[in-house]
């Protein structure tokens, strides 16, 4: 199957249009920032607490935060994490300057509210760690075993309690007695005196931490610095392997990139933490890959072909490459679109990153960069009266000028 | 075929196969972060400002002592910063007196008059050795706290040189707060005799103990809190003790602690001392009887018993405990007391349950994507695209293999990062199958077609390639963890896919041609 066989599109003819289009795209998702009110910065950049918490039974988010507010946490911001029926909510609340966060008063306002006064002698199932049951096993002594042998016991039940949160791992959360009684080499001792002591909460938390204000603020500073030190040097080497023109217009393209993507990124609410900024940088990295791609085909068939005119030779070029830009893209597209739909949440805002980038990197590379890269060209050499073809033979295709004459004759 | 060809065909084969076989089996050659495999991570801060703080204060007693024999009393100090103090109420004809002390006594110290003062620092390498002493023993005890947890394969790094940070990595740790709690506790263990209220015990407030005093307090006593508690460990209220200010006994002086029931089954801990901390301790119990023992763990008082009878090789110590608490204190009091406190700065926890939904689901969709883009690949360039798939096969099990190899740890980005390079891995062979097809379509055999289209494609490969690379590696340079994750594995499968498709995929096509020496058509 060839999509697109010796095609004569004339990319370049509305490049004015295309370069205004692409302008008020950038501006659109800069007022779209702007006007959503704010980026959702997550506890990397911001500092804070994070916990994620699956509950038994569908969560009520509004509900939640009256609780948390009804404790004196006002500006929790509580969002659904995961799929709807997963019944997991991820809940994130600032820090104050200096404080050391901890996630055990989140977890005592839920229990409060969830699994109401607990008993002086319980132990949530769904809450403890093996270490803790294991303490409490020893308590309850089902086996009957302390009175004999401390440390057998012991033994016996930091196995007992870690075969038990084993199966806690399954599903994150228990919901059932069932799921214990049925726990493979659990004796039913073990599983009968749990049942008649211990609970089962409504809740478990699956993970969570705290980013402190000095963290927070370190790693604003490198996520920035490798963002903009790459672009820059991504700059430096197409200026260096290529043209001023060309550097020029791969930069606007990645400038107009970098900003429609936040735009739509903005828009979607997504946290904007650590990955994100690994997928921006990856971003990057493909659009000026998509970009190079195109200018590497100008700069052979300028070569080639000397009386061509710098327009022609551009629509020649995007021509030419056109299939394997579509095919490239769309099988990145395909690999990142797995990843956004099946890849999970976390890495829901990073693959959306990837997502957006790619098409909007696959349209700078023709629309943006080329365009920009032509455009300058027009600029720059009117003044000096020629058309826009004579610049190039004296600018020069610097480093193969020479060369290419010899290779035009060996092929 | 010719020789080259075979020698070609050899070298795959062995790379394949060592990368293939040092990733084999997976489950147990891949590195999983944290946040695959469930953990703890932590980032921690020393303060160090605390042990400059403690030697200052040690060279002050000394200096006051010193000076003490010598007949200059009534001395004056105050510490200015954390490495400096000054001393008042020193006649000028006294400063070279002072100064023999100084030098025999305070080595370390610069001093100085200003005016009626005499101004002493700290040397600032001295400082700086003693905070860098601090952090190196930070570490070691927190080490042997985390060995003593049990916790499997735990990592616990010093950030940067000379940095006060440390960095623990816990896989598989399920309390978290458990494990701060103990890693964070300073537990640094003293005894000292009580002033007031004779007998120990202490009394409901601060006010109570003053007045005994008369308004102020002696020098040498200070006022020191502990909490009473209930059966269940639940704090009920505050009591107050006067203390001596120094104690000639520490933590240091354990030999040993562990659990152990008290007479009513309590839990307790039981210690033993040193041979030299048990004869000193001896000395003080001997000549204090009668007086209350406050047994005070990072400057509160746990409790204070009544001294009966001397004591010189062990004791216990009784402070309505739970018995999970008595053993994470008899375990910290084992391991040693941290020289200064330690501050967390971050703190990430991934359950188990949140990893393996993490790997299923990477795996999931590095499934489907890889089914997609094969299916894509086969469906443009037909037989042509079995090559493409082939060597994108090959791609996936030198990226594996790379990360085993290097001991690279895959986290959830990095899966991400191999699922993109699945779709980016194509490139270079898109970029070579377009252009052989421009070839042909040119007129070419198909031999010189795919001989050209190799020689043309390489440019745009690595000038693509190029920019990418660079992109992972300023990721790699600023990022942290799991992002650095990512990087390497954006970083290898990139250079993977140079080598399987210009290397390899230009070996199958030689394979095919040399076969037959005219090959009419090309199915692409």
């Amino acid at each position: 199957m060839e999509f697109f066989k010796n095609t004569h599109i004339d990319f370049m003819k509305y490049r004015l249009m295309w370069a205004a289009a692409s302008a008020a795209l950038v501006v659109l998702a800069i007022v779209a920032i702007f006007v959503h009110g704010k980026l959702n910065i997550g506890i990397d950049f911001a500092g804070g607490t994070e916990l994620i918490v699956r509950f038994q039974d569908a969560p009520d988010t509004d509900k939640l935060r009256a609780e948390l507010t009804a404790a004196g946490i006002d500006d929790a911001q509580i969002q659904r994490f995961g799929d709807a029926d997963s019944h997991e909510v991820v809940i994130r609340t600032p820090l104050d300057e200096d404080a050391e966060g901890d996630t055990s008063e989140l977890l005592a306002i839920l229990n409060a509210n969830y699994n109401g006064e607990p008993a002086a002698d319980g132990f949530d199932l769904n809450l403890g760690g093996s270490d803790a049951l294991a303490d409490y096993l020893l308590g309850l002594d089902p086996f009957e075993l302390r009175a004999n042998d401390e440390a057998l016991a012991r033994e016996e039940y930091e196995r007992a309690a870690k075969l038990v949160l084993g199966q806690r791992k399954v599903t994150g959360l228990f919901s059932g007695w069932d799921e214990i009684t049925g726990i493979d080499g659990l004796e039913p001792e073990i599983a009968t005196a749990l049942e008649s002591k211990a609970q089962i909460g409504s809740f478990a938390a699956l993970g969570g931490g705290f980013v402190g204000p000095a963290i927070g603020a370190e790693l604003r500073m490198k996520g920035l610095l490798a963002v903009v030190f790459s672009i820059l040097v991504m700059m430096l080497y197409i200026w260096v392997r290529f043209e001023l023109r060309f550097g020029v217009g791969a930069m606007l393209a990645i400038v107009h990139d970098v900003f429609v993507t936040l735009g739509l990124f903005a828009l979607m609410d997504f946290e904007f933490n650590l990955s994100i900024i690994a997928a921006f940088l990856t971003l990057v990295g493909y659009s000026v890959n998509d970009t190079v791609v195109v200018f590497d085909r100008v700069r052979e068939n300028m070569r080639k072909t000397r009386r061509e005119s710098f327009v022609d030779t551009l629509n020649t070029s995007i021509n030419q490459t056109l299939s394997r830009t579509i095919l490239t893209s769309g099988t990145t597209l395909l690999a990142v679109g797995a990843l956004y739909f099946f890849g999970g949440e976390v890495l829901r805002g990073f693959s959306f990153v990837l997502l957006v980038g790619v098409i909007v990197g696959t349209y700078s590379s023709i629309f943006v960069a080329s365009a920009f890269a032509l455009l300058w060209e027009e600029l720059t050499h009117r003044r000096q009266g020629g058309d826009s073809h004579a610049s190039k033979s004296n600018g020069g295709s610097k480093k193969s000028g020479g060369k290419s004459g010899r290779r035009a004759v060996a092929s | 075929m010719s020789s080259s060809l075979k020698w070609k065909g050899l070298f795959i084969l062995a790379i394949v196969t060592i990368m293939a076989l040092s990733a084999w089996p997976l489950k147990e050659k891949i590195n999983l972060g944290l946040d695959l495999r469930g953990g703890m991570y932590l980032v921690l801060d020393v303060k160090v400002e605390d042990a400059l703080r403690a030697d200052r204060g040690k060279a002050i007693e000394r200096l006051v002592e010193e000076a003490g024999d010598e007949g200059m009393t009534g001395l004056e100090t105050e510490p200015t910063g954390d490495t400096s103090f000054v001393v008042r109420g020193l006649a000028v004809d006294k400063d070279a007196e002072i100064g023999a002390i100084a030098k025999e006594f305070l080595g370390e110290w610069e001093w100085q008059r200003r005016g009626s003062e005499l101004a002493f620092d700290l040397k600032s390498d001295e400082a700086e050795r003693l905070a860098d002493m601090a952090v190196r023993q930070a570490l070691q005890t927190i080490r042997n706290r985390i060995d003593a947890l049990g916790v499997s394969e735990p990592v616990i790094q010093r950030q940067g040189l000379g940095g006060t940070r440390l960095v623990a990595q816990l896989p598989g740790v399920d309390d978290s707060e458990r494990v701060k709690e103990i890693i964070g506790k300073t537990a640094f263990l003293e005894f000292r005799i009580v002033d007031y209220p004779l007998g120990g015990g202490g009394v409901a407030s601060e006010e109570q103990i003053l007045a005994n005093y008369g308004g102020t307090l002696p020098a040498n006593i200070e006022i020191l809190e502990g909490d009473q508690k209930d059966d269940m460990g639940r704090t009920l209220s505050t009591s107050y003790y006067a203390v001596e200010k120094t104690s000639s006994i520490t933590g240091r002086d354990l030999k040993t602690a562990r659990p152990g029931l008290g007479q009513y089954n309590d839990p307790i801990v039981e210690f033993m001392f040193t041979h030299d901390g048990g004869q000193r301790f001896g000395d003080i119990t001997s000549n204090n009887k009668g007086k209350g023992l406050a047994i005070v763990l990072d400057h509160r008082v746990v409790s204070a018993p009544n001294i009966e009878s001397r004591i010189t090789d062990s004791g216990i110590i009784r402070g309505q405990f739970t018995q999970a608490e008595v053993e994470d204190l008899s375990m910290v009091l084992r391991t040693g007391a941290l020289p200064a406190a330690v501050q967390i700065f971050e703190q990430r926890t991934v359950g188990p349950s949140l990893g393996q939904d993490s790997i299923d689901q990477g795996i999931r969709a590095g499934l489907f994507g890889g089914l997609l883009v094969i299916l894509c690949m086969l469906l443009v360039y037909k037989l042509t695209g079995i090559n493409a798939v082939f060597v994108l096969s090959l791609n996936i099990v030198l990226v594996f293999g790379a990360l085993a190899y290097f001991g690279a740890t895959l986290t959830l980005p990095g899966i991400a990062g191999i699922i993109l390079t699945i779709g980016m891995a194509v490139d270079a062979n898109v970029l070579i199958f377009e252009r052989i097809r421009e070839e042909l379509r040119a007129g070419r055999t198909v031999k010189s077609a795919v001989e050209q289209g190799f020689g043309n494609a390489l440019s745009s490969i690595l000038d693509a390639n190029a920019t990418t690379l660079l992109a992972a590696m300023f990721l790699f340079q600023f990022g942290t963890g799991p992002v650095r994750g990512f990087a390497v594995t954006l970083a290898v499968g990139i250079l993977a896919s140079l080598f399987t498709a210009v290397f390899v995929s230009r070996w199958i096509f030689d394979m095919l041609l040399s076969r037959s020496e005219r090959v009419e058509r090309l199915s692409i």
